[in-house]
This record gives C-alpha cells, sequence and structure tokens, in this order.
C-alpha cells in the first residue's frame, strides 16, 4: 500500500507553479523525509496531502488511494503545521479535551502518558509552555488520534538540540510502536541521516530525487581522482562535480560492485552530501523508473561548481 | 549498605564489582580511564570498605554491589540476577561517517568480543533504542538482522533479540586479569622512556613475531586457541 501517491501533481498560485509534475508513490511504514530549498514546495505538497489545498492539476491520494479530505483520509490523517498550532490561552487538559471532542478517534491515555513523561503539566496554559513542550503537545495530540500517517512541517526548524531529540523520539517511537508512516519536511539534513528511510527531493516545484536511502546511498558513488581526467570517466552519470587545478571529486550514479578507473578511489556517499550534491544541481534526477534528468555533459559542459 | 564493611573479599566477589564495572562501561557511562582506574581499585580491594564509592556516582544495574552468593566457576555469567533490559546500551558517533546500522552491529561484536554480551543476553529492545537515540527503527531493525545472519544474535517473537553465539575466547574476569598484566608491562615500558608510538610499535613486533613463530611450528598451535584454519604457508 501507498501511504501517500500523486501523479502529475501541481498547484498554481496566481501566475506561479508551486508544484508542477509530481509524481510520487510512497510505500506505507516509512519515515519520509521532504527536503529541498525555500520555496521548493514542500509546504504546498504537504498541504495538498491532507486536504488544506486542492490541486491546480493532477491528483493526490493517501491511505492507499483516499483521497485527502474525505472522512476516512481525515480520519487517518494527523497534520501539525509548521507553527505548531495551538490555542495559546488554554492549558493543555482542554487542549486535549478539545481535540478529543473533536475527532472520531482519541486515545486519552496515551495523551496524558506521554504529557506525564515528558514533565508537561497539564494545567498549565499552552502559550506558557517553553517551545519544544508546545511542540511536544502539538505532536502529543496529533499522535493521539492514533493516525496510519503523521505529516509533519518543519517540525523542528524552532527547537534546540535536546528539544529537537526528543521531539523526533516521540515520533520515531509511534513509528517503531504502532507502525506509524511519517512524512516530514526539514532543512536539517545532518538528522536525516538518522530518521528518514526515504527521500523525497523537492527543487523548484518538481521532484528531483525519491526513493529509499538505502537504495539511493548503495547507487551513488563519490570518485576522487585527477582533475585533467574528470571529464574522461563520463561512462556513469555525474550528478555533480568539485573540482580543483589538480583534484576533483564526482558524484556519480554506480553501484558499489562497478569497476573504479585506474587512478581513481570510489568512496561511499553519506545522505547528507547525496542530498546536497542534488540540491546544487536542479539539472540532475534520480528517479524510480526511466530517469528524467539528464546527467551532466562532461565532455561538453563545464562544471557548475569549481573550486580553486 | 553493609554492616559487615570489615569483611575481606573474596576474587569471586572482587570478579563480580569488576563485571558491573564493565557494564558501566559498555554502557559508556565510563571512559578507559575511569574504568581502568576502578577496576585497579577493586582488585586490590581487601574488604567491603575498600569497595565504597566506586558506584557512588553511577545508577543501580539490577546485580547487587557484592554478591551474596560465590560464583561456581570463572566462566558463568556475571554474578547477580540481572534486571529486565540490556547489559549493553548503544551509543552514535554522528561524525564517524559509518552507517547508523554498522555502527550498531560494530558495537554489539565489539561487546561479545571483550565478553560484556554472553550468550542468552538480550539486546536492547528496538522501541527502546529508537527513544534513546531517536533513529529510525528499520535501521535497529537491519541492525539485528545483519546480526541475525552472521549466526551472532536469535529473535524470540514477542521477546526481544538474544545473544546465541559469542566472539570472545576467554570470559571478563580472565580478560580483566590478562589488562592487568599488560598495564604492568606499560608501567615498566614507560619507566625504560618508551613513549606510546613506540609501545604500539613494539608491541605490533612482538604480535607479528609470535605468531609467525606459531605458524612456523605448525603442530603447536592449537594449544591456547580453538581456530581450525589451515595454516598458511
Amino acid at each position: 500500500m501507498n501511504i501517500i501517491e500523486t501523479s502529475g501533481l501541481g498547484k498554481r498560485y496566481g501566475r506561479t507553479w508551486a508544484l508542477r509534475e509530481c509524481s510520487l508513490a510512497v510505500p506505507a511504514g516509512h519515515v519520509a523525509a521532504l527536503v529541498g530549498p525555500n520555496g521548493a514546495g514542500k509546504t504546498t505538497l504537504l498541504n495538498l496531502a491532507v486536504g488544506l489545498a486542492a490541486p491546480t492539476a493532477g491528483a493526490v491520494t493517501v491511505l492507499g488511494g483516499r483521497p485527502p479530505g474525505s472522512p476516512a483520509a481525515l480520519d487517518g490523517v494527523a497534520f501539525v503545521a509548521q507553527d505548531t498550532p495551538l490555542y495559546k490561552n488554554l492549558p493543555a487538559a482542554d487542549m486535549l479535551h478539545l481535540t478529543r471532542n473533536l475527532n472520531r478517534r482519541f486515545d486519552q491515555r496515551y495523551a496524558e502518558t506521554r504529557l506525564g513523561e515528558l514533565g508537561i503539566p497539564l494545567n498549565r496554559k499552552a502559550g506558557r509552555l517553553s517551545g519544544g513542550q508546545q511542540a511536544q503537545l502539538a505532536l502529543t495530540l496529533a499522535l493521539a488520534r492514533r493516525p496510519r500517517l503523521l505529516v509533519l512541517d518543519e517540525p523542528v526548524a524552532m527547537l534546540d538540540p535536546v528539544a529537537r531529540h526528543d521531539f523526533m523520539a516521540t515520533v520515531l517511537m509511534a513509528a517503531a510502536d504502532d507502525g506509524v508512516s511519517v512524512l516530514l519536511s526539514s532543512h536539517v539534513l545532518a538528522e536525516l541521516e538518522r530518521v528518514a528511510d526515504y527521500l523525497i527531493l523537492l527543487s523548484r516545484g518538481r521532484v528531483q530525487v525519491a526513493g529509499e536511502v538505502d537504495d539511493l546511498l548503495a547507487s551513488h558513488r563519490v570518485l576522487t581522482g585527477p582533475a585533467a581526467e574528470a571529464g574522461r570517466y563520463a561512462e556513469w552519470p555525474v550528478v555533480h562535480v568539485r573540482r580543483a587545478e589538480a583534484q576533483a571529486h564526482l558524484l556519480v550514479r554506480a553501484a558499489a560492485d562497478d569497476p573504479v578507473p585506474p587512478g581513481w578511489e570510489a568512496h561511499p556517499v553519506g545522505l547528507e552530501e547525496l542530498a546536497l550534491a542534488y540540491l546544487r544541481e536542479p539539472g540532475a534526477a534520480a528517479l524510480p523508473g526511466p530517469a528524467r534528468g539528464q546527467a551532466l555533459p562532461l565532455e561538453t559542459g563545464e562544471p557548475s561548481q569549481v573550486t580553486r | 549498605m553493609y554492616s559487615d564493611q570489615h569483611l575481606r573479599l573474596s576474587d569471586a566477589e572482587r570478579e563480580a564489582v569488576t563485571d558491573r564495572l564493565a557494564e558501566h562501561f559498555a554502557a559508556g557511562r565510563l571512559d578507559q580511564a575511569e574504568f581502568d582506574d576502578r577496576v585497579g581499585r577493586a582488585m586490590s580491594a581487601k574488604t567491603r570498605a575498600d569497595l565504597s564509592g566506586l558506584f557512588a556516582d553511577l545508577p543501580e544495574t539490577g546485580a547487587p554491589a557484592v554478591p551474596e552468593f560465590s560464583r561456581g566457576g570463572g566462566r558463568t555469567p556475571a554474578g547477580g540476577p540481572r534486571g529486565p533490559g540490556s547489559p549493553i546500551e548503544f551509543r552514535l558517533d554522528a561524525a564517524s561517517g559509518v552507517p547508523t546500522y554498522l555502527q550498531l552491529v560494530h558495537q554489539v561484536e565489539h561487546a561479545l568480543r571483550l565478553g560484556y554480551l554472553k550468550p542468552g543476553d538480550q539486546l536492547p529492545k528496538v522501541r527502546d533504542v529508537v527513544a534513546s537515540l531517536a533513529i529510525n527503527p528499520n535501521t535497529v531493525l537491519k541492525a539485528y538482522k545483519e546480526l541475525e545472519t552472521k549466526g551472532l544474535t536469535a529473535g524470540r517473537p514477542g521477546q526481544g533479540t538474544f545473544i546465541q553465539a559469542t566472539l570472545s575466547q576467554i570470559a571478563l574476569p580472565e580478560l580483566t586479569v590478562l589488562r592487568r598484566s599488560l598495564s604492568g608491562w606499560l608501567t615498566a615500558a614507560d619507566g625504560a622512556g618508551l613513549d606510546e608510538d613506540g609501545m604500539v610499535a613494539l608491541f605490533t613486533s612482538a604480535l607479528r613475531d609470535f605468531y609467525e613463530r606459531r605458524r612456523g611450528s605448525g603442530n603447536r598451535r592449537g594449544a591456547a586457541s580453538g581456530e581450525t584454519e589451515g595454516v598458511a604457508s
């Protein structure tokens, strides 16, 4: 079952396409990270997935074929927006009461236990909790609805490192305990390697990379060798080149057992390095099925990143 | 804790204390120097009073500070019943560049080699690893699957993952004794004016000589190690 599936999905605001030709299929049981520069269309895609926006073109479904906003989708999808929406004047207990009465399903015991574990006082007004506690309260309210898909928009951007760690621990425990699928957008690349096992990279409103992290890492390598020969070894699609006077690093799509050109060294690539390389090369793409983007033509084109 | 602080300690009791220190070391609560220091104090302790303070800044691990029973032989499991849960705890080094699941695999293998984990011991539950490290549950599952493929662990449905093989040839107390005699050698080398690099070089060279000599004399090997692989010629 695909927890979220889009085909040719597009959203236009006025004359600007915030998202275009977005085709994705994320299987259930993953923690999928949505990565991309500001204005890439991350929030637009998330809003479309939870039914807060209607597509201009194409289609999106969640939970194995249900349209966002339909009763079944509303029941099974929980969403925490960027600004951790809470009624700041309501005590935590009243936020629980409100959420319980606004939803068909609400696990009051889970919510109270979790807030107890986190040391969040039920009688304190939401607005007087720390930033980390507010984020945890909003997350707990979402998880107490026992969703099958949890959608988080930049959940940790405003949090300090400890709060960030604890917040992600709550999310991942829900994934471990109940098999909740997670779709989250984030700027914090360094943390994604531990958290995400599925990567969606958006750039200028289009999907640039999509796939399981293990598959992506296994199908990419960094080749290091003499800069003068960088152009000659273009037998693999080259995603990104960093070149100095003598030495060049190429991020290429190649399997671990592919032969390495003589005089070159091959290294495995990390998720952060991979994502950065693609973010710097909006023209390159790594998608399931026939690749849509073209590799950089090394013989003719100038490398876009030249280090001197 | 004890009214019999003046009572003298047995070797078994010193070993039990060492085992507990080793658990804290494996869990990352003690660094190498602290561990060595405390093991040294435990090994030279004469009475129960000499043990006071060794665990003052450490949480309970489930085993009593000094076991009330005497241990059978040197190879029996660590003294005292373990609390529920695992004798080890994972840590992550984000800067190492090693994939997360491999770090977990390596830490289990390391703990097995040093005797911190023994057959029958439970690995931390997936949920607990996820909660403490904030990592993807599939990463933990992948690591545990890899350990199972290597034949080191076995999953018991509904209970967790348990160690079923071992990589360490000898038990922790014997390792501790070996470590102590090595410490003695290090002190002598230091006294002779050898620096750290010099000690490493000398040890490495002696180690290589040792195995080369053993390979040369073919039949004599196997007395100390149970390995069955063929002799390279």
